[in-house]
């Protein structure tokens, strides 16, 4: 067993002795993530170190470039064999070693709670299992659930910090009640929690049903010049719904309700809507370079997050 | 209790439905349905991520919504004409039930429909052409309107009548069918018997209810026919209606057609014709006469008014068995224009000829064909051959008398004497010479004289006969009988009271007809009908069916039949059925618009 499979085995052990993981995350979901990151390593072996190397001038070791010294600068960062044979006085600068900083956004709104089986469940699958790939390469890690009640766990490193997310992702609960808060909505309040402090990558997990349109989420966040990934869920019966007759549908978000008699026609007016929307996504992933995934809620987690590794653009 | 409660309830909702209680039906089922649409249709509740995706475009969700109302209000517009439709099928049918069945002959108020036969008269006046096709086609036309004017509560059954009954259906309240059993009525040349007819419609409407009969018909019965109305089980009148055809009298027909063979000449017949006319006037008419395919004889008769005719062609060439009569001249009935008669057979007879020889007598026999046997025997066997007088239809005694008078027997004597003479007198007399016969003393309508021309016969002397009471002188010279005839039962004895021989009798033609007739009058059956012209092979038609006087009003039992109950439900559209189609139709494009999402 492998250090990071002890620690999770360990932590599942600490999990199911004290029964803090819910029905969400059981020991098989738990095996499959450790499986599934030692696959992933073994996948992008040679191309990643776990490690990433951050462009801010700082302590590390290898050297990245020269400026002007202005007093006050540390005199022990001052290059001396350039200023005896030019009498120029220039600091070194070293690039710093630093850790990626990931964020994984979940859409909990009450939107992703539907279908069958529900979108949400492959969300925190997937949004779990990319921080546990995270984490596992010693990178920062934070899950946040937009448009939720709770807030999620403070970024972390190390595979310790899976049981909390975890814990917080199994006690995850859409926000019932509440008006409707836009997908770029949501986005805009993390981005402002989350501050600049430092670049990062931002997986975005969401059915992108948006009345602002797909793509407003994803413009906010290469604004804020991170890198951003989007996995996109739709339900089965999103995809080909089998709704007939005369209805009255229900808004799952904003509760408005509609009369509509769902004809052959209607439908095929909804399946090109939806058609479009997704291509709008991926016309605007392809443009902006960012890995974006489609997928529908009754895939198995684990051929999905795998199939995503091997795209590749994920966190390597 | 709950039973009788529930067959009540069954039987008032079987029952037609009033227009009044159609029309607040109406009022409350329209308000109901238009409560109904206006609070809407309670859909499916379906939550749906993300609406938006369903609604499409503002504008086209818009216009989709003015769509939908005005889809909603067709969809209440045709529920709305889907009830009306069955409302007015359910009312019409009360109307018809109303209008129809809502009182009797006696004024009484009736619910419930009525137990009614059609008797349609088929019989041979009812060919008659003084309606438009055939006084039939009337009353068939008549017979779809009486059908046509029955209520849905009512039950009909057709039947024809002539000489028997027919019935064309069963009890039906489909007009369609009973149209198409009264097409099926044909003409018949037979007369018609109406008390056979209202017989069978009694006993068929028996424990029926509301029992009617409706007789259609041109009235041509007997006072006898009309003596008697049908009664039902209880022995009370039934409610017999009566609907006339026929407009005027204007036929005269042959009433009968007879022909038979003459012995003497069977290539020719006897033709006896009766002809009457029913016109109103004075009639011409032209008779012909056919046989073998050719005319032989051409009439011309004029007739009074009702003026029956008896007509006799003695001798007519008919080689064929069959003879034909027809009327020229176009009246109102065909069927009796023309009659067709078997010729019947000349039977075998068997003669016994007792006497010497006689070329005279023989050639006579010998003429009479060869349907005849004769046989022969000497005057010596006089006594035996009245002994077998039995076993022959006719004797003939030729100049000798057995010594007894016959007791039974046919006989035909020439010149009887002695003691066995049947007309011996009491005294024996001599006889007179050179009889005169005297023409007024000739009974020509006897069969032995029939056709026979005897005047100026002259006769060397005749003997003295003498008559017993019941004995008739066909023929005598004064006081003196000539041909004499007697007639008992079992017994028939014809005489000449001369030796023929002694006289030119058989160098006349009159000679072999007196054999014949004889022959005939001796052979004749007693039982048949003595008139010559209408034995065998006669055709005889009822002369009722030949009047062809329509008959407006008919009496049964002394009582006045009154007309069918007028159709009022002909004063206006039967709505009834087509609305019923309509809500079906209705009913049909609902389905089909719902399902097609064209409404709703």
């Amino acid at each position: 067993m492998t250090p990071a499979g002890d620690n999770a085995a360990r932590a599942d052990g600490a999990a199911r002795a004290d029964g803090r993981i819910g029905s969400r995350f059981d020991d098989r979901f738990l095996r499959k993530l450790e499986s599934l990151a030692l696959t992933i390593r073994r996948t992008t072996a040679g191309r990643s170190h776990g490690m990433r190397r951050s462009r801010r001038v700082g302590a590390g070791l290898e050297f990245a470039d020269h400026r002007d010294y202005v007093p006050g600068d540390d005199l022990r960062h001052l290059d001396w064999n350039l200023y005896g044979r030019l009498e120029r006085r220039a600091l070194r600068l070293y690039e710093e070693d630093e850790d990626l900083s990931i964020d994984v956004l979940v859409d909990a709104s009450l939107s992703m709670a539907m279908g069958q089986p529900p979108k949400l469940d492959l969300a925190f699958q997937i949004a779990a299992a990319l921080a546990y790939v995270g984490l596992s390469n010693l990178d920062r890690v934070a899950v946040t659930a937009l448009d939720a009640e709770a807030a999620g766990p403070p970024p972390g490193r190390g595979k310790a910090r899976i049981l909390p997310i975890l814990r917080y992702l199994d006690a995850l609960r859409p926000r019932e009640g509440s008006p409707r808060t836009s997908l770029a909505a949501a986005v805009r309040e993390f981005l402002s929690r989350r501050g600049g402090r430092r670049r990062g990558l931002v997986a975005l997990v969401s059915d992108f049903y948006d009345p602002a349109g797909p793509r407003a989420a994803l413009e906010l966040i290469g604004r804020n010049r991170l890198e951003a990934i989007a996995v996109q869920i739709s339900a089965p019966d999103e995809l080909a719904p089998q709704l007939r007759g005369d209805l009255q549908l229900c808004d799952a978000e904003t509760g408005e309700t509609r009369e509509l008699t769902i004809s052959p026609r209607a439908l095929a007016d909804y399946t090109q809507r939806h058609a479009a929307l997704l291509r709008e996504l991926g016309g605007y992933c392809r443009e902006r370079a960012i890995p974006c995934f489609t997928l529908s809620s009754d895939q198995p987690f684990d051929a999905v997050v795998l199939r995503m590794f091997r795209a590749g653009g994920l966190l390597g | 209790m709950k039973l009788q409660g529930l067959a009540k309830v069954i039987e008032g909702a079987s029952g037609a439905l009033p227009a009044a209680t159609g029309a607040v039906i109406g009022v409350v089922g329209a308000a109901a349905i238009t409560a109904l649409y206006l609070l809407r249709l309670r859909r499916r509740r379906v939550v749906v991520a993300f609406a938006p995706l369903w609604l499409g475009a503002p504008g086209a969700e818009r216009a989709a919504r003015r769509t939908r109302r005005v889809r909603h209000w067709l969809s209440l517009a045709l529920a709305l004409g889907l009830f009306a439709a069955m409302l007015v099928g359910a009312v019409d049918v009360g109307l018809e039930t109303g209008e129809r069945g809502a009182i009797d002959q006696s004024g009484r108020s009736l619910r419930g429909g009525r137990s009614l036969v059609l008797l349609i008269d088929r019989s041979a006046s009812m060919s008659a052409t003084d309606e438009a096709g055939s006084r039939l086609a009337a009353g068939r036309q008549r017979g779809n309107e009486i059908v046509g004017s029955l209520t849905g509560a009512d039950r009909a059954l057709v039947a024809s009548f002539a000489a028997d009954v027919t019935a064309e259906s069963g009890f039906e309240s489909d007009p369609r069918r009973l149209a198409r059993a009264i097409a099926g009525v044909g003409p018949s040349d037979e007369p018609g018997d109406l008390q056979r007819a209202l017989a069978f419609a009694a006993a068929i409407l028996r424990g029926r209810p509301r029992p009617t009969i409706v007789l259609v018909s041109d009235g041509g019965f007997t006072d006898d026919a009309r003596r008697l109305a049908p009664v039902d089980a209880d022995g009370r009148a039934l409610d017999v209606r009566y609907a006339p055809v026929g407009r005027r009298a204007d036929n005269i027909g042959i009433l009968s057609l007879a022909a038979r063979r003459i012995p003497a000449d069977p290539g020719a017949v006897e033709t006896a014709l009766v002809v009457q006319s029913f016109r109103p006037a004075p009639s011409t008419v032209g008779v012909e006469i056919s046989g073998g395919g050719l005319i032989v004889e051409k009439v011309t008769l004029t007739l009074a008014p009702g003026e029956r005719r008896r007509l006799t062609l003695p001798n007519l060439f008919a080689p064929d068995t069959r003879i034909e009569a027809r009327l020229t001249g176009v009246d109102d009935l065909a069927v009796d224009d023309d009659a067709r008669a078997t010729i019947p057979a000349l039977p075998h007879r068997r003669i016994l000829r007792v006497g010497g020889p006689d070329l005279y007598l023989d050639g006579a026999l010998l003429g009479l064909g060869r349907t005849v046997h004769v046989e022969r025997l000497p005057a010596a066997d006089a006594d035996r051959a009245a002994a077998r007088a039995r076993d022959f239809d006719l004797v003939v005694f030729d100049g000798v008398t057995p010594s007894v008078p016959p007791k039974e027997g046919r006989f035909l004597y020439f010149d009887p004497q002695g003691v066995g003479n049947p007309f011996a007198a009491a005294r024996e007399a001599r006889p007179v010479r050179d009889p005169v016969l005297d023409p007024a003393s000739l009974h020509g309508d006897h069969p032995l004289l029939r056709q026979l021309d005897l005047t100026d016969v002259n006769i060397a002397e005749a003997r003295r006969l003498a008559l017993a009471p019941g004995d008739v002188a066909l023929a005598a010279s004064f006081d003196l009988p000539l041909i004499v005839a007697r007639e008992r039962p079992g017994l028939r004895i014809a005489a000449l009271a001369f030796d023929p021989r002694r006289s030119d009798l058989p160098m006349r033609p009159a000679f072999p007809l007196l054999v014949a007739n004889a022959l005939a009058w001796a052979a004749r059956d007693d039982a048949a009908d003595a008139t010559p012209g209408v034995d065998g092979g006669a055709t005889v038609r009822d002369p009722r069916e030949s009047d062809t006087k329509p008959v407006p009003t008919l009496a049964l039992g002394g009582r006045t039949l009154t007309p069918p109950d007028p159709a009022p439900r002909h004063s206006r559209p039967r709505f009834g059925s087509w609305a019923l189609m309509l809500a079906a139709a209705l009913l049909l494009f609902d389905w089909l618009s719902y399902h097609r999402r064209w409404t709703t």
